[in-house]
């Protein structure tokens, strides 16, 4: 049998065809699945109170569907309940990226929970958001990390600096620290020192009390004693709760100007609500408040669609703290591959390291281990609070940032004259 | 099962085990698990001391946690191998089995376990006060390279568990069937008597704490690897305690068997439920399984399986 020219052409095109067919079939067959963002969030046990974090990445990824997707694919989350447990992180971050095929991560909240899978995610050469993870990557550096909280280069000790810039602008001198015996306080209450005696701030007192302790009377008649002019203080949501609730019976000495910095807690709508006007005077961290000068493109927007959601979550109504954040992070992904037209990793992470990303709590630039270049938390003052109505810390003037001076919005008032 | 075949299904487990990185590619099931093999140990562990010889720790947790603590500090202070790790985990937590055995013995009962639990109070008060460890933020652990023949670190810690978990239950069953797990039955069944018949009773627990302790520490010895970070919350964690007592519980205390057949049950079912339905049914799960069997079967898997085998054998003999 001969076989023609023609013939052979025929052939080896339609051979050609055929062979080609499945790669063509799996290559457009991957171009309509959706892009795939894995994660934890802690739905249950110690930080079941983040969980409206969840919040925060859906209404991204509703925004970004609704929108007709990124490169003509819708995006799906894929989440677990990682328990608050960080044992049960490495395996479900496994499963994420080796049986579901997720595209990116974002880490779990936190650092103990983050700290478990960030060995994973550089082995994977995966890109990671973290979410509100302090210091997670310092000693790991892996290249395709990015941090979508605004603690700033040397967050592990700086993250609380603002609230000593302010004590050194109002001329103080002395100053007291106290701080709960757990290493998050302790690390804020240590940074404090180093940086207040650099300022030339003569520490009068540092206190640290068992995180079980539940009557702080007696550490309020020891500052008395030693009238000091600022009180930095590192606490957790009870103590901030029953040191807040202890100025107002026993009150501190008449020097005391300025008064609070590392509060865990009234970020929250719960305990704004239970402390309202106590609250006033105390200057403390927060990630977002509703000020003029934080009016960045979407984020009234976001809040007012998370309004809805947190009611029928029944989670924190306000969500200032958290889920911003993480609509943030899933634009710090959005962003990088629209820019790029790519969900490589590593095509996506090198725009990323190069070019800033907006997002709804501003513009962030990365450095190379992949926190902000510039610190951006804020230390606001509660001023004018009145009862106990939640919905009253919506409106500005309620926390007035006063650091960092770009986004300042109003002035210091001396923490006794804030709470006649 | 005679000796010389449970011998022969354990060396091939063994073995079969450690050929699993060379055909199994995905690297989930190892970290799935080494979980599961990791409650093997545990339940295997607790066993001696709570199945055997009838007293109830509920501070599992505590020697849990001192074999990761063990671990964490040799990476940090010399860069030991994990077979070093694993060997000093089981040192310590034998010591410290001792330790606590001889401080705790002399009282029974209910107030032996609630003084088992002060034990994971001090422990973990400790090390929050150790800067060294990284208080209570922990401390990043991260392994080096592993050995090529594995393919990667999961899969290596898998196999140090599968290495441990053969290991213990081979010694339950040793000790089950010698002199020592005959004198600790005797301890279970009554302490006087054991006593009167010449039973060295507190020697004998002593020794059930220290073999007990050295098991449960050397399942805490990997954790450092596979999780790359330690801190105190996870390493005396409740759940390694409640998953300790309920898993011989459900599979049955009177045998090596029934610890085995409990942690490979539950585990499995913790580790399934985790990334299908919801951890919230996790917790539940444990909950309404322990109390379905302690008051439907009290004596787990193992008691039922013998009343079916009594009920057909009866059965069998009716004319």
């Amino acid at each position: 049998m001969t076989i023609s020219r023609r013939d052979f052409g025929k052939l080896a095109g339609g051979v050609s065809a055929g062979l080609a067919t499945p790669a063509a079939w799996t290559s457009a067959r991957a171009q309509n699945q959706p892009i795939r963002v894995g994660c934890t969030v802690s739905q249950t046990g110690a930080l079941a109170s983040t969980k409206n974090s969840l919040i925060g990445y859906e209404l991204w990824r509703d925004d970004i569907n609704a929108a007709g997707g990124l490169l003509g694919r819708k995006i799906e989350l894929v989440v677990y309940d990682d328990q608050s447990a960080p044992a049960q992180v490495p395996s479900i971050y496994s499963k994420l990226i080796d049986v579901d095929k997720v595209d990116f991560l974002f880490s779990p909240y936190g650092a103990n929970l983050t700290a478990t899978m960030m060995p994973l995610a550089k082995q994977r050469d995966r890109l990671v958001v973290g979410i509100l993870t302090l210091a997670s990557n310092d000693r790991l550096r892996h290249d395709k990390f990015f941090q979508a909280a605004p603690w700033g280069p040397n967050g592990a000790d700086d993250w609380a600096r603002g609230f000593f810039d302010l004590a050194k602008a109002q001329g103080i001198k002395k100053i007291a620290i106290v701080a709960a015996d757990t290493e998050f306080s302790k690390t804020a209450a240590a940074g404090g020192r180093r940086v207040s005696e650099s300022m030339g701030m003569e520490v009068v007192g540092y206190d640290i009390y068992p995180p079980t302790l539940n009557d702080f009377s007696s550490i309020l008649r020891n500052l008395r004693s030693r009238q000091p002019e600022a009180i930095f203080l590192c606490s957790y949501p009870p103590d901030s709760t029953a040191m807040v609730r202890g100025l107002s019976e026993i009150g501190v000495a008449n020097s005391v100007r300025l008064f609070g910095g590392a509060m865990v807690g009234p970020q929250y709508a719960s305990l704004l609500q239970s402390l309202g006007q106590n609250l006033n005077g105390i200057v403390n961290f927060h990630l977002y408040v509703p000020e003029p000068t934080l009016k960045f493109p979407g984020i009234e927007g976001f809040l007012q669609k998370y309004e809805v959601k947190a009611k029928e979550a029944n989670v924190d109504p306000l969500g200032f703290y958290i889920p911003p954040f993480c609509y943030a992070a899933g634009q710090i992904i959005s962003e990088g591959i629209k820019a790029t037209g790519s969900t490589d990793q590593a095509v996506v992470s090198k725009w990323l390291h190069e070019n800033p990303v907006s997002t709804i709590v501003g513009q962030i630039r990365f450095n190379d281990i992949g926190d902000w270049t510039e610190r951006r938390v804020l230390m606001a003052q509660f001023q004018g609070v009145r009862g106990n109505d939640v919905n009253q810390f919506r409106q500005a003037g309620k926390q007035v940032v006063l650091d960092p001076p770009a986004l300042k919005s109003g002035e210091f008032v001396p923490f006794r004259q804030a709470r006649a | 099962m005679r000796t010389l075949p449970f011998l022969v299904i354990a060396a091939l487990i063994l073995v079969g085990g450690l050929f699993l990185p060379q055909f199994v590619g995905n690297p989930y099931y190892f970290f799935a698990g080494y979980v599961v093999l990791q409650y093997v140990v545990i339940a295997t562990g607790w066993n001696i001391l709570g199945g055997y010889a009838g007293y109830i720790n509920f501070g599992t947790s505590a020697f849990f946690g001192a074999g990761v603590y063990v671990a964490a500090f040799l990476i940090k202070a010399f860069g030991a191998p994990l077979p070093v790790q694993i060997l000093a985990a089981g040192v310590v937590g034998m010591l410290l089995g001792v330790a606590t055995g001889y401080l705790t013995l002399r009282i029974q009962g209910v107030y032996f376990s609630i003084a088992t639990v002060a034990l994971v109070v001090v422990l973990e008060t400790l090390i929050h006060n150790i800067d060294y460890l990284g208080g209570a933020s922990g401390m990043q652990t991260i392994a080096p390279p592993a050995p090529a023949w594995f393919g990667g670190q999961t899969q290596y810690v898998f196999c140090a568990m599968l290495v441990l978990a053969v290991v213990a239950v081979v010694a339950a069953r040793f000790i089950e069937r010698s002199w020592i797990g005959r004198s600790l039955r005797a301890i279970k069944a009554s302490e006087p008597a054991a006593e009167a018949c010449g039973v060295p009773t507190l020697s004998m627990k002593l020794v059930a704490c220290a073999i007990s302790g050295a098991i449960i520490a050397i399942a805490g010895a990997p954790y450092a690897y596979y999780a790359s970070h330690v801190d105190p919350l996870s390493a005396f964690s409740l759940t390694i305690g409640l998953n300790a007592l309920a898993m011989p519980l459900i599979g049955g205390t009177r045998s090596w068997i029934g610890p085995v057949i409990g942690a490979l049950l539950l585990a499995s079912v913790q580790q399934i439920a985790t990334v299908t339905i919801s951890s919230e049914f996790n917790i539940l799960a444990v909950g309404i399984v322990l109390i379905a069997f302690v008051v439907l079967a009290p004596e787990g898997i193992l008691g039922l399986i013998a009343d079916l085998k009594e009920k057909l054998r009866r059965r069998g003999a009716r004319p």
